[in-house]
């Protein structure tokens, strides 16, 4: 960040403070509502400490239950009820609002120019606008691989599809698990092969947004599905895969048993519980499922603060996301965590050592979350539903792509609705 | 033990065969594995031999290239842009390699473009810079291209436009290099790396790339090698050695041929999997395999064909036999009277029945098949089939024997048979085999032997019973005769005790010769030589005689006789009315025989509904209140020679054949004859006959003697409906009284009212008022014109005086008949009044008579002309037929008045004689009465004489009142001028 931008951003925040000061005397201070496991991040609850100790003013953390949540925040948001800031992912149950009526774009708030080019980009809807403030744990998604493990086999990583399958055949030929691949627990998974075929081509993304054409015309999502369902029956994601959920990642990898997982550095310090391999002995390479060849990595999905613009204290909401993007805040809030910035100024995070290795790669082949966020109707629960159900051999692959439209199609018509 | 070896030894064969076939095979195929293997490992190195060649080859050129390069700047001078594109560029396109670099002392290189890459030249770099030698070495572009490159030292340090080079390079992308080392052999499944003695991969021909960055490392944690073996292959690699090793990685064997390149310490190593090694080996493996199953399933093919052609010809050959045998056995079984079944108890199912069932038992086959135990409702003693348990506990092999009846259930007709089951093992299969023997004809044949065996005894006892009772009765009588005549002889001058002995010594006579008579007769009968004389007869006249016979004998004993007549039987009829009275005397003389001092005979004819209207049916019922019989006599009453043994019959004369005789008579006449009886309370004999009936000439005596109104009084209701029904049709109207009372008011009040009856019929003896009573008052009140008459069973002389004198008119016996009753009122109606005829026997009839004689026995003509003698008759005398011819036909016409002839006779019997008469020419040839005088007494011999042209026939002994009787008859008749 450049000093000029820093000085600008710490000058609102003053100017906001006063302003935020005289309300402090209120019943009612500010409202904000999410998702009650997010609200408790580390992060979150400094940042509203921070902020409370600093204006004096008590904010209105509003926390709903995490299965209630999109529903009930889309209705008070219907009803005319909704919160001063809304605490939301930028994915397709962002559909169920009426984001040009109930958000503000913040694109001339001064603390943009502070936000790293992935962070930014994730919070932009296709207009340009940006939605939010990032204010999450950043990360970068790939496949992260044990080193240790390739290294005491004389393999290299893999730096295309052709390598990355004769990676996965020669682990897979020698007893090894080459991809933990969850079944139950993967949901994730799907959208990062399907990142780079929106991400590079708009076009594409705008088609199939607008309903003219399906997946069954886009070659590389049925390269997708056609790849996953050839590593499955080559055993490269194991035997028991079908039987195995979110709480057998770290297992899986902490013990050897598998060797590649397709997931995100913060993650190893969030939930991997180290085994007799920790957290040194991994690295990483692009993710490869079979749609580009040079393999892919995806920025983070973050939560956005959202303002609500038909509520009654925009003004208020806008200062308390200055307060939040202000650097000394964000840097006491991120203290010590597992992140990727989302902004330059960003000091007090810890940087994983994975990301940083493969940082040239991850330069060249990044692409911001797209598919998640992007593609209407997207959901990552019916992904997994309809490649599982090809994975158990119920369907084919043209029925599996066949039903991953249907889905979609079917959450678009439910967010409508 | 033997025998057990020879039924199993073609297993034991086939065993063998198949054993020894895996051994060979096995022995073959090792061989040919290891021979094949080596021949592929063989080939393995020749192949990466040769690729290391050219690889070498290739290297040395490159490095040559390089060097010669380095020799041509070095000559420059100075190596400019210019020079390099004109010098390099053309280089590159013709050698295709991927670019030229000039690489400095601090290790950066640049290409002709001027273009700045790192170049570590890994390993190599102080054999190039230091030592000046020729090197070659991996590298990875700032693009992340893996090339290989190639590097020469010149013999100075020069400057490539301005950047100071010590080192010249060319390089190739490892992809294109690989593309070249790559060999098409084995199915394109081998890997070749170039690889450093410490396991880096410089170079590997796998497309797409390489992920194997040390390959030692890889065979470490991947193979299952050991550590020595990892060693030993390392220390050839640094001693560059060439080796072969075989390891598996994961689930695969490989084949590791690993051979020194020849530059620096770089080895080519080739990875083959071993199933593609042997590939060769398995391909013959299989195809031998094929083949050998081909030949075996072609050997097995036609081995089976000719064991199913065999087997087919002998099942064929098999169920040929079975299906004649089956046949036969059918054929014989349906011919035979035995019945054959197999059975299986547990299932109680029929294996086999033979078809013969339903013809002998009436029961269908397929219903004995299905349920064996129909055949126990068969059985004639209701018992059911031979018992489950009773069958199971037949040992096996063992049998059960027992005889049974069975009725066959259409025709019921009993079958006996002889029963044998027998238990049997059939495939370990528990069968019971019944046979069922017929022994139906056996057992008649023993029966019938039984029953004629028992007949045999029973005559034999019988004759010898009749033997025994003759003995007695002949000398009885015999004794009395002799014993009476000895007393003539001595009393001959007492005229009073001749006459005493005469009719004793008669009487016994007479006995003796009934006793004879009825052995002859039952003797004929029983041969079967009787034959019936069918004629018409009347009724009537056959009762009125039964009657003028046996009530005197009744009345002799102080019985009652009474014949009653229910009904209206025709009094014509068509029979043997000789046969019949021969049965009713006995039936009747034998019940006043055995019924004490004044008892009762009832004699009743019945008229019973005919089945045909030309056929009359009658029943005749005698009945007495005497001694009866016993129950067990009762059954043996109508055979021969039987009679009661008790105090009463012993004092009774009797041959026991009077009622065998007349069971036969009435079995000759198609009759029934049945007897009732209870010891002490009399007996009843029931006789059932058919006559037929003549063609009656239609009366109208009623019409004629103007009878039109008639009173009939009787006490017995029996006796009025039988008149009733009698005069039903005839016009006369009958009125009825129940006594001698109601029949006196019934005449007088017709009389009164001025309708008298034409004729008044009084039963004899009515409980209120008599006939001879109601007579009189009769006579007294309405005068002495209207005829009446008494109708009674009894005889009437004794009364007939006093009925005249109370006006009665005539007498006429019970049972009622028309033609009686015209017989008896003709005279009163015609007014002239016929004297009773005398009996044409009368003694005076013979005298003045004259006969010729025909007697071959001198005693018997002695007696037959002192009798003639003693009725005043003359008689000439010839001692055979052929005289008695000559003696007529000499006489003059009217010499003689009758010839008797016996029949039996030497020279000329007595039919032949008649014949020879009734054949002559004498003129009375065909009108004198000829009379058979014969001791054949039966009735074919009576026709045998008719047939003769006799006229008439007596039997010997000679009874004097039937001669008179008979030849009395006949000789008014010759007096009329008659042929008898």
């Amino acid at each position: 960040m450049k000093p000029g931008k820093l000085l600008a951003a710490a000058l609102s925040a003053l100017m906001i403070l006063p302003l935020a000061a005289g309300c402090a005397g209120k019943a009612d201070g500010l409202t904000i509502l999410g998702k009650k496991s997010d609200l408790e991040k580390t992060y979150m609850v400094r940042v509203f400490d921070l902020y409370e100790k600093a204006t004096g003013e008590k904010l209105r953390v509003e926390a709903v239950e995490d299965g209630e949540f999109e529903k009930e925040a889309a209705a008070r948001f219907a009803k005319g009820e909704g919160p001063d800031i809304l605490l939301h992912f930028h994915n397709a149950d962002l559909d169920r609002f009426d984001a040009e009526a109930d958000f503000l774009p913040l694109n001339d708030q001064p603390w943009v120019s502070d936000l790293t080019d992935s962070a930014r980009a994730y919070c932009e809807d296709a207009d340009g606008n940006l939605l939010g403030l990032p204010f999450w744990e950043n990360s970068v998604s790939g496949c992260y691989y044990n080193k240790t493990i390739l290294d005491s086999l004389g393999l290299d990583p893999a730096s295309t599809q052709a390598e990355f399958d004769m990676l996965c055949e020669a682990l897979a030929g020698i007893g090894k698990t080459p991809v933990c691949w969850p079944a139950d627990g993967c949901s994730w998974m799907p959208q990062f092969a399907l990142d780079p075929v929106f991400a590079d081509d708009p076009a594409t993304l705008e088609a199939l947004n607008a309903g003219t054409i399906d997946y069954a015309d886009i070659p590389a999502v049925t390269d997708m599905v056609t790849w996953i369902a050839g590593a499955a029956r080559s055993g490269w994601f194991g035997d028991d895969y079908l039987k195995t959920g979110w709480e057998d990642i770290s297992p899986a990898l902490s013990s050897g048993e598998a060797v590649m997982a397709f997931i995100w550095d913060t993650w190893f310090y969030t939930d991997f519980t180290p085994g007799k391999y920790t957290v040194d002995d991994f690295a990483l390479m692009p993710v490869f499922m079979g749609t580009v060849s040079e393999g892919t990595y995806e920025g983070g999905n973050l939560n956005m603060m959202m303002v609500n613009k038909q509520g009654g204290r925009v003004d208020e909401a806008l200062a308390f996301l200055a307060f939040c993007a202000a650097p000394e805040n964000y840097n006491a809030a991120f203290d010590g965590i597992a992140t990727v910035n989302c902004f330059q100024g960003q000091t007090t995070n810890i940087q994983s050592p994975m990301v940083t290795a493969a940082q040239g790669s991850v330069a060249a082949r990044q692409r911001v979350s797209t598919a998640s966020s992007r593609v209407r109707g997207y959901s990552a629960e019916d992904t997994l539903s309809a490649l599982n159900a090809l994975l158990r051999g119920k369907t084919d692959i043209p029925a599996c792509v066949s039903a991953l439209d249907r889905a979609r199609k079917a959450a678009i018509e439910e967010g409508k609705g | 033990m033997k025998k057990r070896f020879w039924r199993f030894w073609p297993v034991l064969a086939v065993c063998a065969v198949l054993i020894a076939s895996v051994l060979i095979g096995v022995f073959y195929f090792r061989f040919i594995s290891e021979k094949i293997y080596a021949d592929s490992t063989d080939h393995l190195g020749e192949i990466y031999g040769q690729v290391n060649r050219t690889f070498s080859a290739f290297i040395e050129r490159n490095w040559g290239l390089l060097t010669n390069w380095g020799q041509y700047f070095e000559r420059e001078g100075e190596v400019t842009r210019q020079i390099a594109d004109e010098y390099i560029l053309p280089k590159q396109n013709h050698w295709r390699f991927t670019d030229f670099y000039f690489i400095s002392e601090s290790g950066e290189g640049m290409n002709i473009a001027g273009e700045t890459a790192p170049f570590t030249l890994s390993g190599a770099w102080d054999r190039l810079m230091v030592q000046g030698y020729a090197s070659m070495a991996g590298e990875r572009l700032p693009d992340g291209t893996e090339v290989t490159v190639f590097a020469v030292k010149p013999e100075r340090h020069m400057e490539y436009e301005g950047f100071g080079f010590d080192a010249i390079a060319m390089c190739y992308t490892n992809e294109d290099l690989a593309a070249d080392l790559r060999v098409d052999a084995f199915n394109g499944q081998a890997r070749c790396f170039v690889i450093h003695a410490d396991g880096t991969v410089l170079l590997s021909t796998q497309a797409g790339g390489s992920v194997f960055s040390n390959y030692l490392k890889y065979l470490d944690g991947a193979s299952d090698l050991e550590d020595g073996d990892l060693r030993s292959m390392r220390a050839d690699w640094e001693a560059r050695a060439s080796g072969l090793v075989n390891c598996s990685i994961g689930d695969e064997e490989n084949v590791i041929f690993y051979e020194y390149l020849g530059y620096q310490d770089y080895m080519l190593l080739s990875v083959v999997p071993q199933s593609v090694v042997s590939a060769g080996f398995l391909t013959v493996q299989e195809t031998t395999v094929k083949m050998l199953v081909a030949i075996f399933l072609l050997l097995g093919a036609g081995a089976l064909i000719l064991v199913l052609v065999r087997a087919h010809r002998q099942s064929r050959k098999n169920r040929l036999e079975l299906q004649y045998r089956e046949m036969m056995f059918d054929a014989v079984s349906r011919s035979l009277d035995d019945i054959f079944l197999m059975f299986d108890v547990n299932a109680m199912r029929v294996d086999y029945l033979s078809p013969n069932v339903e013809r002998l038992l009436g029961v269908k086959a397929e219903d004995a098949a299905a349920d064996i135990r129909v055949l126990g409702t068969c059985a004639v003693d209701g018992d059911v089939f031979i018992p489950k348990d009773e069958l199971l506990a037949i040992p096996a092999g063992g049998s059960l024997r027992r005889a049974c009846a069975y009725r066959h259930q259409q025709s019921g007709e009993r079958r006996w048979y002889r029963m044998a089951v027998y238990r049997l093992m059939v495939e370990e299969a528990d069968k019971f085999v019944f046979v069922m023997s017929d022994r139906t004809q056996e057992r008649q044949m023993n029966a019938n032997l039984q029953e004629a065996l028992d007949a045999a005894k029973s005559a034999n006892e019988a004759k010898s019973n009749f033997l025994s009772n003759m003995s007695h009765d002949i000398r009885t009588p015999m004794n009395a005769i002799v014993g009476f005549s000895a007393l003539l002889e001595r009393d001959a001058d007492k005229p009073e005790k001749v006459r005493e002995y005469t009719r004793k010594i008669a009487a016994s006579s007479r006995h003796l010769l009934s006793l004879i008579n009825d052995v002859l007769d039952m003797s004929k009968i029983e041969s079967g030589k009787t034959n019936l004389n069918i004629a018409a007869f009347s009724l009537p006249e056959l009762l009125a005689e039964l009657s003028i016979i046996l009530t005197p004998q009744a009345k002799a004993k102080g019985q009652s006789f009474t014949t009653h007549l229910k009904g209206s039987p025709p009094e014509t009829l068509m029979g043997d009315k000789l046969r019949l009275n021969q049965i009713l005397i006995n039936l009747l003389s034998n019940a006043i025989k055995y019924t004490p001092q004044g008892g009762k005979i009832e004699f009743t004819v019945t008229d019973l509904p005919s089945p045909a209207p030309q056929y009359a049916k009658l029943r005749f019922d005698v009945r007495d209140n005497g001694i009866g019989m016993s129950e067990n006599f009762l059954g043996e009453v109508f055979s021969p020679f039987a009679r009661e043994v008790n105090s009463v019959t012993n004092t009774i004369q009797g041959t026991g054949l009077g009622m065998a005789i007349t069971k036969n008579l009435v079995d000759l006449m198609g009759g029934i004859i049945q007897v009732e009886s209870k010891l002490g309370e009399g007996s009843l004999f029931t006789v059932e006959l058919s006559f037929a009936t003549p063609e009656e000439a239609g009366g109208d005596g009623w019409y004629r003697h103007k009878i039109s109104r008639m009173l009939v009084a009787d006490d017995e209701e029996d006796v009025l409906s039988g008149i009733r029904e009698t005069l039903r049709d005839t016009g006369v109207e009958v009125a009825c009284a129940a006594g001698g009372v109601p029949a006196v008011e019934a005449a007088l009040a017709a009389h009164g009212a001025g309708e008298g009856f034409d004729v008044i019929l009084l039963d004899w003896k009515m409980p209120d008022l008599s006939g001879v009573e109601a007579a009189r008052q009769i006579r007294e009140r309405i005068g002495g014109q209207v005829p009446i008459l008494v109708l009674t069973s009894y005889d009437w002389a004794d009364i007939e005086e006093e009925a005249r004198a109370a006006g009665i008119n005539a007498f006429m016996p019970k049972p009622f008949f028309a033609s009686t009753f015209f017989d008896t009122i003709r005279p009163l109606f015609e007014a002239q009044e016929v004297p009773v005829p005398e009996p044409a026997a009368a003694p005076a009839a013979l005298k003045g008579r004259r006969f010729l004689a025909a007697e071959d026995n001198e005693l018997n003509a002695e007696i037959l002309s002192e009798m003639l003698s003693l009725e005043g008759a003359e008689c000439d005398l010839v001692s055979n037929g052929a005289e008695a011819v000559k003696a007529f036909n000499a006489s003059a016409p009217g010499t003689y008045d009758m010839i008797l002839m016996d029949v039996q006779m030497p020279v000329m019997n007595g039919y032949e004689a008649t014949a020879a008469i009734r054949a002559g020419s004498h003129p009375e040839a065909g009108t004198i009465p000829i009379v058979a005088m014969t001791a054949n007494t039966f009735a074919e011999d009576v026709r045998r004489a008719m047939d003769a042209g006799m006229d008439g026939h007596l039997g010997k002994p000679i009874d004097m009142d039937a001669v008179r009787a008979l030849l009395g008859r006949l000789l008014e008749q010759k007096d009329r001028g008659e042929r008898t």
